[in-house]
């Protein structure tokens, strides 16, 4: 009985395995890679509203022009605070390369008419304060992690490969990370962190998504850090892609300078 | 009621087993459910505004007890192996305590180091790895050095030690969590050493302590004072019911207590110190009066014998003990629990010792006929008994002086008075964990040592607060603040470090100036403040912040760092808070206190308070029972003189000897009114009782001195001898209880023996008051 068992599991393996590649079910990696090397234009100029509330039900909020550029192996942003008044014009630039080099960072500070560059290996690189990483923002390359699709299930209306990713190095707070892929579109509608013990400690959802420009865009998501109870919503407005922006705007003469608008 | 203890006493095995039958249930309720309460938040009144205020800033800000490693190394730490070990323990404690996360830790190499040349700014560890080459080396302690966040709070002055701090709930220290840290931090000896300090060490060590040096010193109280009591009674037997009085009072008390579930409180174990001199009191009257009548008539039968000593007994007993215990009832007006239980059950302690006096006498004398001693010793007894009208013995040469010279007596009690008086205006309060350890004792040592390495081993948070957000990103509020923390630290030698919003901002001003000393200052915009603020946050952790100021720049956590727990030292830093209230009050700006340092404090003065108003009205209570009992206001007051003296004398001496009030000495007031009520209605009683059979006022007098003095000397002689005992205690807040049971045992002994006795003859001569009641009591 058991033998005979055994025997017919192997074969219906064996059968969805060969018909998956028949079929042309992609595998993890290359569901990731889809997602990572979705057409994203060659720049991006938009509004962003970060509000952050904290485990009193306190906020913060903060408005930020942001320009971005892919040059191809370096990733450049530049962002300019509107608000609040008392940092009104301050500006950030960032260059995170592909390959394994850190990121570059500057930070203009108008009350001081100075550009610093700021170089930190603090272990928690939250994105200003926030629930984001630098790394949660910035595309994680797909060879950082092992990936496994777990199943597929319909999630927000849309039909998702839900993956498991395993970090290959030790250097991530996370042990893994699960994700719901929407297919087709090739853009993750949320993300479980967790910790060591194997619990969810942070989780990412995207509450909007639209296509401008003929390119999928994030416009709302949530990023909610369970252990601290606090949460940062990031949401976007006048979008732009593809308006022209060459590679010299990300200076630190424009950071002085203040936003093109 | 004599009738009823009679018949009860005549059924001596009914009484065995109702005895018997309580003491398994009291010892069944106290193996079961006794636990030790040493949480002190559990003490206290957690609705009090003082301490709503103070849990809600701690939560806000994550205020958190703390318990120091501090690393020793014989020359300097900055060398390999010590880097390695601070690594390896940073690493290693989250890993092996359970309620220790990563975040709780602070080191050199957890902490974050900001600096900042002419392009960059730069917010990185100390190290990762650890250096290896001497001129890596130096180039970490040089970083050290230039960095005032560090160099002096995590990392000593003269870097040969340094701090790993981890920060824990409340809940988290346990014996057992103390244990393994103990072990842990043995593990990492040698060349360095590692010392473990902090509050919840010294707390976890007292309540340890204290309760241990009690178990160790009771035995020896009971055995001493029982050996007194053998040679002042002369009598096994009557020694034995003492003790059985004494034994079944507490357990009574404790029994009651956790058969209600109600934990054990450090302040209870001052429960059965009370119930020792009350209950001895008792049980030397009974005895007293029985020895009395047997050398009157010595063959005198049994139940003649209980009849007579009931008749002569049961009245001033019964009023001494419902007195007592009313008088502890009264506590129950205070606002800490733990106060409420001790009045409590002091009372029904005292009401059991009562009902035990009353039953275990009489019930010994049916049993085995009257005391041997009693008998034997009737002869001499009996010469001075004949002798009473012309004193020759030397109570009665006492009380031939006394009475000759009475304004003399009432003269020198005033003076004694006085003198206690001058001395109770130097009374201060102090409650300090430490105060209670040997300077010798390895925590005090510890604690010394951090305080002379490092900031200090106490902390008081100050809550500013106001209505308006951004409120501290003001430059002029900041400035006020680091105005503030400067002149304190400056000031007070005990204050060994601040900590606040200012610091971060003070740093990142310097660093952004390339590390100009001359901006180590509060930047002039608020504009400048909030991009210092948003700069902190992109490259420092932002939760650092969290830990000074709130989300909406509303609140703000300004921490000093005590050399001392004392509470009279973080009374001197909020007096030297208070100039700067109306300044921040121009801001908007309130000042409150918390943490657990600051509850103690509030914690310390509500109890004392609480006790001295309980104090005040069992006075008053006690007052007006005596003037009810004994028909005579002035004698209910003359009644109150040796609880008044009792008490005035111990606050004086504790005042000329600088004995601190603290919660524990000022309970042992208390005993005024226990064994003070005891004294002055046995006297006066006494004294009713021979007036009211006719004897004249002097020799009324005398013979109570006889009497009831003797009972009382011997009960003050008693107790005294016990508690004295713990003088040679190696825990020094059992020794000032010891002193201060002993001295007030005394201090009620000769108030009432001489000041009360003076002043019941002078009122009895002028009023009429026993002379009219002979006429109508005598028939």
């Amino acid at each position: 009985m058991y033998k005979k068992l055994s025997m017919l599991t192997l074969i219906l393996l064996l059968l969805i395995g060969v018909g998956g590649t028949l079929f042309g079910a992609p595998d993890g990696l290359e569901v990731m890679e889809k997602v990572y090397y979705r057409p994203s234009g060659d720049d991006m100029t938009a509004d962003l509203e970060m509000i952050m509330t904290n485990s009193r039900g306190s906020t913060r909020e903060r408005s930020i022009t942001q320009y971005s550029i892919d040059t191809g192996d370096v990733d450049k942003k530049l962002m300019f605070f509107l608000a609040p008044a008392d940092v009104k014009d301050t500006s950030f630039m960032s260059w995170s390369y592909d390959d394994a080099r850190d990121d570059d960072q500057w930070i203009y500070l108008p009350a001081l008419r100075r550009v610093k560059r700021i170089s930190s290996d603090s272990k928690n690189d939250r994105f200003m304060g926030s629930d984001f990483t630098y790394d949660d923002l910035g595309e994680r390359h797909p060879e950082e992690d092992r990936h496994t699709i777990l199943r597929e299930e319909n999630f927000q209306g849309e039909s998702c490969y839900v993956i498991e990713n395993i970090p290959v190095g030790d250097d991530d707070a996370f042990s893994k990370t699960v994700v719901w892929i929407a297919k087709n579109k090739w853009i993750g509608l949320k993300r479980e962190y967790y910790d060591d013990k194997g619990e969810v400690y942070k989780v990412l959802n995207i509450d909007e998504f639209k296509k401008i420009d003929g390119y999928w865009v994030i416009t709302n998501m949530l990023m909610e850090d369970l252990e601290r109870d606090h949460s940062t919503r990031l949401k976007m407005d006048n979008v732009e892609f593809d308006t022209g922006l060459t590679d010299s705007f990300f200076s630190e003469r424009q950071m002085k300078r203040g936003p093109r608008r | 009621m004599n009738k009823m203890y009679q018949k009860i006493a005549q059924k001596p095995a009914l009484v065995m087993l109702v005895i018997i039958g309580l003491t398994s249930l009291f010892i069944y309720g106290i193996g079961q459910n006794a636990r030790i309460e040493t949480d002190l938040d559990e003490y206290m009144p957690s609705d009090h505004p003082a301490f709503v205020f103070s849990d809600k800033a701690e939560e806000q800000f994550g205020i958190k007890d703390n318990v120091l490693l501090a690393i020793e190394h014989p020359e300097s730490i900055f060398n390999p192996g010590t880097l390695e070990k601070i690594k390896s323990i940073s690493e290693e404690l989250p890993e092996q305590f359970d309620d220790i996360d990563e975040d709780d830790i602070t080191s050199l190499y957890t902490a974050e180091n900001i600096t900042a040349d002419e392009w960059s700014l730069i917010v990185e560890s100390f190290y990762e790895e650890v250096p290896q080459s001497n001129a890596q080396i130096k180039k970490l302690q040089s970083a050290v050095e230039g960095n005032d966040m560090i160099h002096g709070r995590i990392v000593s002055t003269d870097g040969s030690a340094t701090l790993i701090i981890a920060e824990i709930g409340e809940e988290t220290f346990t014996d057992r969590f103390y244990a393994d840290l103990q072990d842990f931090a043995a593990s990492w000896e040698g060349p360095e050493t590692v010392h473990i300090a902090g509050r919840p060490v010294v707390e976890g060590e007292l309540t340890k302590l204290g309760p241990q040096d009690m178990a160790r010193m009771a035995p020896l109280v009971l055995l001493v004072m029982t050996l007194l009591l053998l040679i002042l009674l002369r009598s096994v037997r009557n020694t034995i019911i003492n003790l059985l009085i004494v034994l079944f009072g507490t357990l009574t008390a404790f029994g009651l207590m956790t058969l209600l579930n109600i934990p054990i409180y450090t302040l209870s174990t001052m429960i059965p110190v009370m119930l020792t001199a009350i209950g001895v009191a008792d049980g030397i009257h009974m005895h007293n009066s029985i020895v009395h009548i047997v050398h009157r008539k010595p063959d005198i039968s049994r139940e003649n014998l209980v009849e007579k000593t009931m008749e002569a007994m049961v009245r001033p007993v019964t009023m001494t003990s419902i007195t007592t215990a009313v008088g502890f009832l009264a506590l129950l007006t205070s606002d800490v629990l733990p106060v409420r239980y001790f009045g409590l059950f002091t009372a029904l302690g005292i009401m059991m010792e009562m009902l035990m006096a009353l039953i275990l006498f009489p019930a010994s004398i049916y049993f085995f006929g009257p005391p041997k001693q009693a008998l034997k010793s009737k002869q001499a007894i009996q010469s001075k008994v004949t002798a009473a009208h012309k004193p020759s013995t030397i109570s009665g040469r006492f009380g031939e002086k006394l009475l000759a010279h009475p304004k003399l007596v009432v003269t020198i009690a005033i003076l004694a008075v006085a003198l206690a008086l001058l001395g109770t205006t130097r009374v201060w309060i102090d409650t300090s964990f430490l105060a209670n350890f040997e300077d010798d004792s390895q925590v005090v040592k510890t604690d010394k040592f951090v305080n002379e390495h490092f900031g200090g081993t106490s902390s008081l948070n100050v809550i500013l607060s106001s209505d308006e957000e951004d409120t501290f990103k003001q430059p002029e509020v900041l400035e006020t603040m680091n105005e503030l923390q400067m002149k304190i630290e400056k000031n007070n030698p005990l204050v060994g470090d601040s900590f606040a919003l200012t610091d971060y901002m003070r740093r990142m001003h310097q660093v952004m100036h390339e590390d100009n000393p001359e901006y180590d200052k509060i930047p002039d915009s608020q504009e400048l403040i909030a991009q210092y603020l948003l700069l902190y946050e992109m490259s420092g952790d932002p939760d650092n912040l969290n830990q000074v100021v709130d989300y909406d720049y509303m609140n703000a956590n300004l921490t000093f760092q005590l050399k001392s727990d004392s509470s009279a030292v973080m009374e001197e830093v909020i007096a030297e808070i208070e100039p700067y209230i109306p300044q921040l009050a121009e801001y908007g700006v309130e000042v409150d206190y918390a943490g657990s340092g600051y509850k103690s404090l509030v914690f310390a003065n509500l109890l004392m308070e609480g006790q001295i108003i309980s104090l005040l009205l069992s006075f008053g209570i006690v007052a007006l029972l005596l003037s009810l009992m004994f028909g005579s206001l002035w004698i209910g007051l003359a009644g109150t003189i040796p609880i008044a003296v009792t008490a005035t004398v111990n606050f004086g001496t504790m005042g000329l000897l600088g004995i601190p009030l603290s919660s524990s000495t000022a309970i042992i007031s208390a005993i005024a009114i226990g064994i003070g009520v005891d004294y002055a209605i046995h006297l006066i009683e006494r004294y009713r009782f021979n007036r009211i059979r006719g004897v004249p006022t002097i020799q009324a007098a005398y013979e109570t001195l006889e009497h009831t003095g003797r009972a009382i000397i011997y009960n003050a002689a008693a107790v005294m001898g016990g508690f004295a005992v713990l003088l040679v205690s190696v825990f020094p807040p059992n020794r000032q209880v010891g002193g201060l049971v002993a001295l007030n045992m005394a201090t009620s002994a000769i108030g009432t023996l001489t000041i009360l006795l003076v002043v019941l003859v002078f009122i009895d001569r002028h009023s009429k008051i026993y002379s009219n009641k002979i006429s109508t009591e005598e028939e």
